[in-house]
């Protein structure tokens, strides 16, 4: 009877934390493994060996910014892409509601509609972002990254970045 | 001793209740209210009354995405991302919708959402096609008021659609 009860208690126990670790995942923050090149140098910076799940960076993402969706520029954010609703992107905002984007390689500008945003890769050559499938609802975000946890040698806060180009007024 | 010990019991039983019950709304279904008439008469037949519907809603849709012509579902407005809007999908990607300006094709991983009551309803005929990633649930059942207990029916508009 005592190993019964034990074996009880251990299930209690698990299945709380689990819950307990499940609601802080949903609401509060949670890690995320981040793949690809398109927002080189910031995560995943080309060097020469790569072991892929080993070496690149896994961040941290925060939920709590979803409580009132108060995003500035340059903050890097994970978001259900709008093309594919199974996947998640990792890009930075760089222009928010009422902001006009140049369109690249045009004289055209765009004027990003309400409750939109244009996010793009720090890495423009390898990155799907903005200038592809255009402004983004701001439903779409998921959380917004603020450290790198993984590997240690670049534990780093993420700082926001203002872009060099895009914003013409 | 007793007292204390019976307090910190009930409290850890009602966090864990919470906890299931937040974890439980979060992913795999919730209750809601409807307000306004842009999906009358499924919801809110009669305008003028005090009480809204509330419906069921499942969220294990959310999991596989798995939305067909005729679901009601729950989203984020596009415009206004603070705001809930229930209206019915008539059109997934790649369907041709027709529009007043000829025929309009839903691009990939977005639908077409139209409320039933298209006179009253500002819906993907004024913000375009709504990206799937928005939805947030789908809705089964009508639960309030008790005499409108009914499941929500898969209702196909079939004059929708250009082709």
């Amino acid at each position: 009877m005592r190993g019964a009860s034990f074996i009880w208690t251990v299930c209690k126990s698990s299945f709380t934390f689990g819950l307990i670790g499940l609601t802080v995942s949903d609401r509060v923050a949670s890690v995320v493994h981040v793949r690809g090149l398109s927002m080189s140098p910031t995560f995943n910076p080309p060097n020469n060996t790569s072991f892929g799940l080993f070496t690149d960076d896994h961040v941290l993402v925060e939920k709590r910014c979803l409580m009132d969706y108060k995003f500035s520029h340059g903050d890097v954010v994970v978001f259900c892409s709008p093309r594919n609703y199974k996947e998640k992107q990792i890009k930075r905002i760089t222009g928010l509601p009422g902001d006009w984007i140049n369109v690249p390689f045009s004289y055209d500008a765009v004027k990003i509609p309400e409750g939109h945003c244009w996010v793009e890769g720090d890495n423009p050559t390898d990155s799907l972002d903005s200038r592809s499938f255009g402004p983004i609802p701001l439903g779409l975000i998921r959380g917004r990254v603020t450290h790198i946890l993984w590997p240690p040698q670049r534990v780093q806060k993420i700082d926001k970045k203002l872009p060099r180009s895009g914003l013409t007024f | 001793m007793g007292l204390q010990n019976a307090v910190l019991n009930g409290f850890k039983k009602s966090l864990v209740f919470g906890l299931v019950g937040v974890t439980v709304t979060d992913r795999y279904a919730g209750v809601c209210s409807i307000r306004g008439s842009s999906m009358s008469p499924t919801f809110n037949p009669s305008p003028g009354s005090f009480a809204d519907d509330y419906v069921f809603l499942e969220k294990f849709c959310l999991d596989k995405y798995k939305f067909s012509h005729g679901d009601v579902v729950v989203f984020s407005n596009p415009i206004n991302y603070k705001e809930r809007c229930v209206k019915r999908i008539v059109a997934m990607e790649g369907d041709y919708i027709s529009d007043t300006k000829g025929a309009m094709k839903v691009p990939e991983g977005h639908c077409w959402v139209e409320g039933d009551n298209s006179a009253f309803s500002s819906d993907s005929r004024i913000y375009g096609p709504v990206p799937l990633g928005l939805i947030r649930g789908r809705v089964t059942h009508v639960i309030w008021p008790l005499e409108r207990i009914k499941k929500v029916d898969r209702r196909i508009p079939q004059d929708r659609l250009a082709f």
